[in-house]
């Protein structure tokens, strides 16, 4: 039973998190808590791949001397370390983008962002109209 | 057997409390060590689930670097969000995770109970390239000979994306960095 409960748990909270990211990305304002949002769902993703590749009794794959031993799965580990990486290029990507934002409209709003176009438009509306 | 599962249940859940606590925090400076934080339980949890690799690499990279990175940007920019009010979209936010993470744990029950060795994950690959890391390979580490040698493409994929991103990083804060601090005397 008590097996049957914490096989899925870790499943069921790695979908939990994966929410809250997607909630912070799609719900928040600032463009920095947008990006801290993508790295929870990213960091969640890797906990699963990792879940998956768990064998209950085995040990790190690393090679011992005792030919019996039980390996967890190395092939999603290899996969996550990838993902790590890329996931930090990507982050360092937004950071950078939102820096740049920021010196162009003075804001990382995005509420504000928009509105501050509108107004540009409106002006350049104006002008071509006289 | 059991206190590794006790041990496994706390630290998820443990992300878990760390990532609610993310949504509300207005300080920026709070959120980023929140999230460093969480990137740190994640490695425990990674050592926790055998991928020994897999948690150091966190360790360093998504808490360590990243962290960094985040406070690196913080300096240019505003240290507290503005206050939100909350409204029609957040409910409609909500409505969706609800909807999404009830269904997709729903869909759990179709999953393979973790740790089985029975699992369909475990039966194909993965014992062909421990079996290959000792008898071809020579390398202990079964990680790092699948890194650099069966999966050696994915690893130079990896290396262009690093270096694309390094290089879309330096032209797009080239000349904003300077100019920004300039901003900021002529404030002062």
């Amino acid at each position: 039973m008590i097996d049957q409960i914490f096989g899925v748990w870790n499943y069921w909270i790695v979908f939990i998190l994966m929410m809250i990211g997607l909630y912070i990305v799609i719900s928040k304002k600032s463009l920095l808590k947008k990006i801290v949002g993508l790295a929870i769902f990213q960091t969640s993703v890797f906990l699963l791949y990792i879940t998956f590749g768990k064998i209950a009794g085995g040990t790190a794959p690393i090679l011992t001397d005792n030919v019996n031993e039980i390996y967890s799965n190395p092939l999603p580990h290899v996969l996550i370390l990838t993902a790590i990486v890329v996931g930090v290029a990507t982050t360092a990507l937004g950071l950078a983008l939102t820096v740049r934002i920021n010196k162009a409209y003075g804001t990382i709003n995005e509420d504000e962002i928009s509105a501050s176009d509108l107004v540009e438009y409106h002006e350049k509306y104006l002008e071509d109209k006289n | 057997m059991i206190g590794e599962i006790i041990i496994n249940a706390f630290l998820v859940t443990l992300m878990l409390t760390i990532a609610i606590f993310i949504i509300n925090t207005r300080k920026v400076i709070s959120t980023i060590l929140l999230t460093g934080t969480y990137s740190l339980v994640a490695a425990l949890m990674f050592v926790s689930l055998d991928a020994v690799d897999v948690a150091f690499t966190e360790a360093s990279v998504g808490a360590g670097i990243s962290t960094i990175l985040f406070l690196a940007a913080l300096s240019y920019l505003p240290k507290e969000e503005k206050e939100e009010k909350f409204n029609l979209k957040h409910i409609y936010a909500i409505c969706t995770c609800t909807i999404v993470s009830g269904l997709l744990i729903w869909a759990s029950y179709d999953l393979p109970l973790v740790g089985q060795l029975e699992n369909p994950a475990h039966q194909h690959l993965a014992q062909d390239f421990i079996e290959g890391s000792r008898n071809h390979i020579g390398i202990p580490n079964v990680v790092t000979s699948i890194l650099a040698s069966y999966r050696g493409y994915d690893t130079f994929g990896e290396t262009v994306v690093i270096y694309t991103a390094g290089i879309a990083v330096l032209v797009l804060l080239h000349d904003g960095v300077s100019k920004i601090s300039k901003i900021n005397k002529e404030k002062k």
